[in-house]
């Protein structure tokens, strides 16, 4: 059932050989963390701890509040210096635990040794999963043991594991798969326990050939475990893209992947859930690409959350001379979002750091057209979406047929109409207002029915 | 590191295709097609190509300054519409044809409807359509060193034969953009290039060929296929006309629907219409069905096609309503309902037309044979007539066909006369059809007009009896054209006055007839 490829997609400049073969790093920040408390989809945490208390890494200091919510995990030794509104990725205040690093580093007790997975049972996964606050990696932020936790998981018949990284400029995973690919694997066969019926699938662009190597030779082993290069396209790593191509069908956005037996986890997390439930170690760190074109070293680095993007940029060695640093992105050009300070703490979803010293943005508005018609945005739509007529639709206020007859919700916002299109319009940004303005009606007419 | 940085919402980084790009690459597609006519057809066809753009990006410029609209002539669309509207045009137009097509098409079509993206109809089209009703003899006219001739087109509907090679290469009679060799160069580029819809020229160009493969009344054979597709802009149109981006429909789906209008259009035009230039015509009634096509077929999202829900219902075999798509279906049904109907129409009252021309042709014959009670057909000479096989009759006669032959007789049998259909194509306006009357000796009894469409006050005086009598009564090896209107010694005919075009066309047909007779039938009795 498997198919070559998922249809439309686009091919953007991959700028991966900045930092694909720059071996992974770790780094110790100094100076203040800042943990911000809904770093996930659903509800923020609780915060736990107050100010002056004295926290160690991997300490858990808010707690998830319901269930779909997620623990937060301190990523340093110091004492809490306040709980207050910093300015976060999102460019919004939002409420922060700001924790003074003394530097040390120093560890919860009965932290990192090894137990073996047959002696833990399938519960005991799914609560380590949970206590260790891990959220989907891959951007969403959705909190995995929700995710894990499907209503029937015996019909669950793909366990894919994300490492396409088709965004441009990314190598984090990249670097990831081939460093700890055994580790990988065994994430994956840990999640396998949950799922009898599964076969585990490592989903991976054949643009990085050593990963692909690395990620075979690790799951030689294990038969219920197979390796699948696929063509490089954007945006190959989004979750339907992959479902359509390893299960041969897409699903509407009000159905969950589960609900067509695939459970997709990007590579990251899959490396989170090994150490949280082999090791009790919570999610505290992650793999991040520092990159870009006024990067001095671009980089992969094993980053503390909590570390602001300021001292990122200084880690991979600050800006290079003479150059002028124009646009950050908290990850990548496609599905990135620019920064208007560097001085925001990283949170569990970001992936990279891209430092630019030009604005296409900018120079796309200068560009700007009338839309010509010319239907390149439907050809490389990955949901087969009719994005010309969406944005009429949406100019004119039409929400019936953005909504009924071109289904703008099933809108992913992967960006592959505005990046395609010769006019430069914003087709992306308008289909996430119209999204909202539909939600927001909606909302309304609810609330007026009661 | 304090500073605000630039913002703004994702994606933030673009593909390099820009609008001037993609309309540089059309402009540059449609170059061979340019230069090939002006290499065949000289500085004229460069004058009007020039003409045109430049009325075209000055009307576009100056229409934005005086509206205050930002300046559009940059992204290069004006100048294509200019230069595709000189490719349609013919060489020997005057220099203010397209002058005046590319002010209507710019000023009308384009931005009085929004500029680019907004019109509704193709602007060169509009421009084209303008001009053939305005000044549809000098568009329609195709003048080669001053003489004015058919074009394969036309020379094709009245069923004969054409040189396919000449009309590939584009040196036949016809407009700048003839070239089918630089126009397929052109417009298979671009399609190579992902910049026009396959979708939308390649769903023309089938249709067209099954529609007259099928309705065209000679079945399947390639060289009158060949021959329909090459002419009358049938590859400008499916290549750089149809798929202009603003007015064709967005969906896959769509486009072909929209193409197979277009083919189907294009090819009832041919089969049943007059118009040579019906394959424009064509297109635009299909433009304004476009923003109907785009209303109402949308495609469904891959989640939502019926296969993707059979799969995810575990139910994966599919009905064979499903595999065909339904518009296709209907499209099918409509197309052969209405070329079936159309073909029905046109062979119930082909036999009424015949008659009709056959009265109309024994009223000439009596009117040139008096005395004659039957006309007989003579074995010997339709061999003749047949082997000509549609080729031009003799030589020095210009583009002179004889039709048929026939001998008149008494009550008694005996042969009172001859008379002779013959053709000229070389009239100003369409062909001349003349019955030449001669009595057994070999003397002209007179001529008559089956056929006669000419300039009215000019050509069509050819056929008072001033001009038409002066044949009446003579017996000469063939006759002289007079255009001082001085004519003295037996076998010279006074020319009508303003039309020698016309008069010269008659003397020609007369003087074949007359050659006829000497070498088939005189000798033959």
């Amino acid at each position: 059932m498997a198919k070559h490829t998922f249809r439309g997609g686009v091919h953007p400049k991959e700028w991966k050989e900045l930092s694909r073969d720059v071996p992974l790093c770790e780094v110790n920040p100094k100076g203040e963390m800042v943990f911000l408390l809904a770093q996930h989809i659903g509800k923020p945490a609780k915060a736990i701890v107050k100010k002056n208390d004295t926290v160690l890494v991997g300490q858990i200091i808010a707690q998830a509040d319901g269930f779909v919510s997620a623990n937060i995990a301190c990523s340093c030794s110091g004492t809490v210096k306040a709980i207050e509104k910093r300015r976060t990725v999102s460019g919004a205040m939002s409420e922060c635990i700001v924790v003074e690093n003394d530097g040390e580093y120093r560890k919860t007790e009965g932290f990192g040794e090894r137990e073996e997975l047959s002696k833990i049972s399938g519960e005991e996964i799914l609560k380590r999963i949970q206590e260790a606050g891990i959220v989907g990696l891959g951007g969403a932020g959705f909190p995995t043991h929700v995710k894990l936790a499907p209503k029937d998981p015996s019909a669950i018949r793909y366990l894919i594991a994300n490492g396409a990284e088709c965004e441009p400029y990314l190598t984090c995973n990249d670097q990831l798969m081939r460093r700890k690919a055994q580790e990988i694997i065994e994430g994956i066969e840990v999640m396998l326990r949950l799922f009898p019926g599964a076969e585990g699938v490592v989903a991976i662009e054949k643009n990085k050939p050593e990963a692909i190597a690395a990620m075979e030779q690790a799951a030689s082993g294990n038969d219920r475990i197979r390796v699948l290069g696929l063509p490089a396209k954007y945006p190959q790593g989004g979750e339907r893209s992959l479902i359509q191509v390893i299960a041969g069908v897409d699903y509407p956005v009000t159905m969950l992947p589960a609900d067509i037996g695939c459970i997709v986890e990007n590579v990251g997390t899959i490396y989170a859930i090994q150490r949280a439930v082999l090791y009790r170690e919570p999610l505290y760190s992650h793999v991040m690409t520092v990159t870009g074109d006024a990067v001095k070293n671009p980089g992969n680095f094993i980053v503390r959350d909590g570390t602001s993007f300021a001292s990122l940029l200084e880690m991979a060695g600050g800006l290079r001379e003479g150059v002028k640093l124009k646009k950050a992105l908290a990850g990548g050009p496609m599905m990135g979002v620019a920064l208007s300070t560097l001085q925001v703490p990283v949170q569990k979803n970001n992936n990279a750091l891209t430092i630019l010293s030009f604005d296409e943005n900018e120079k796309a508005q200068q560009q700007m057209t009338a839309c010509l018609r010319c239907g390149r945005c439907t050809t490389v739509c990955p949901m087969g979406l009719m994005p010309q007529m969406m944005a009429a639709a949406a100019q004119s206020k039409d929400w019936e047929r953005y909504e009924k007859k071109l289904y703008g919700l099933e809108c992913i916002s992967c960006g592959s109409c505005t990046f395609i299109c010769p006019a430069k319009r914003p087709l992306t940004q308008v289909f996430k207002q119209a999204k909202a303005e539909i939600m927001a009606l909606k909302r309304a007419k609810a609330g007026g029915a009661k | 590191m304090n500073t605000v940085l630039n913002i703004s919402p994702g994606p933030h980084t673009r593909d390099r295709w820009t609008t001037p790009f993609i309309m540089r690459m059309v402009i540059l597609a449609l170059l061979p097609a340019a230069v090939m006519g002006v290499a065949v057809n000289g500085v004229n066809a460069l004058l009007i190509i020039l003409s045109s753009v430049i009325t075209a990006v000055v009307t576009e410029y100056l229409f934005d300054r005086i509206c205050h609209k930002p300046n559009t002539v940059l992204d290069g669309s004006a100048v294509i519409t200019g230069l595709m509207l000189a490719l349609m045009l013919p060489p020997s137009s005057p220099l203010y044809v397209p002058v005046l097509g590319s002010l209507f098409a710019i000023l009308v079509a384009k931005c009085c409807f929004g500029g680019l993206g907004k019109n509704f109809i193709n602007p060169a089209l509009a421009g084209r359509c303008f001009l053939l009703i305005s000044f549809s003899n000098t568009v329609t006219t195709f003048a080669v060193d001053g003489v004015s001739a058919a074009t394969p087109l036309s020379e094709l509907k009245a069923g004969r034969a054409v040189n396919i090679t000449q009309m590939f290469l584009g040196t036949s009679n016809g407009v700048i953009g003839s070239s089918i060799l630089a126009l397929l160069i052109g417009g298979l580029a671009l399609w190579a290039f992902g910049i026009i819809h396959g979708e939308i020229c390649f769903s023309i160009l089938i249709s067209f060929t099954v529609f007259l493969a099928l309705f065209g009344g000679q079945g399947p054979d390639p060289k009158f296929l060949l021959a329909h597709l090459c002419g009358g802009g049938v590859v400008m149109g499916a290549f750089f006309m149809a798929t202009d981006y603003t007015t064709s429909p967005v969906s896959r789906m769509g486009q072909v629907v929209y193409g197979v209008l277009i083919g189907v259009l294009g090819a009832m035009f041919r089969v049943f219409g007059g118009a040579a230039d019906s394959f424009s015509y064509s297109i635009i009634i299909a433009n304004l069905v476009v923003p109907l096509i785009d209303l109402f077929l949308v495609p469904k999202p891959y989640a939502y096609r019926s296969a993707a829900i059979a799969a995810r219902s575990g139910n994966e075999r599919k009905t064979l309503r499903e595999r065909i798509p339904v518009p296709v279906l209907v499209l099918a049904v409509i197309t052969l309902a209405s070329g079936v109907a159309l073909s029905g129409v046109y062979t119930m009252t082909k036999d009424e037309i015949e008659e009709q021309k056959l009265a109309a042709s024994a009223a000439s014959y009596l009117e040139v044979c008096p005395g004659a009670q039957t006309f007989e057909k003579d074995e010997k000479m339709d061999q003749v007539i047949a082997d000509q096989n549609g080729e031009v009759y003799g030589s020095g006669f210009g583009r002179v066909h004889i039709n048929s032959a026939v001998i008149g007789k008494d009550s008694s049998g005996n042969t009172v006369g001859y008379v002779i259909s013959v053709t000229s194509s070389d009239g100003y306006d369409g062909d001349i059809t003349l019955s030449l009357g001669l009595s057994p000796e070999g003397a002209v009894n007179g001529i008559s007009f089956t056929q006669l469409n000419e300039t009215p006050g000019m050509g069509m005086r050819c056929a008072e009896p001033e001009f038409k009598d002066q044949f009446a009564g003579r017996t000469v090896p063939a006759f002289l054209l007079n255009k001082e209107g001085s004519a003295s010694s037996e076998d010279e005919i006074d020319s009508v006055s303003g039309a020698s075009t016309t008069s010269g066309a008659v003397v020609n047909a007369v003087n074949a007839g007359l050659d006829f007779f000497r070498t088939n039938m005189k000798g033959g009795e």
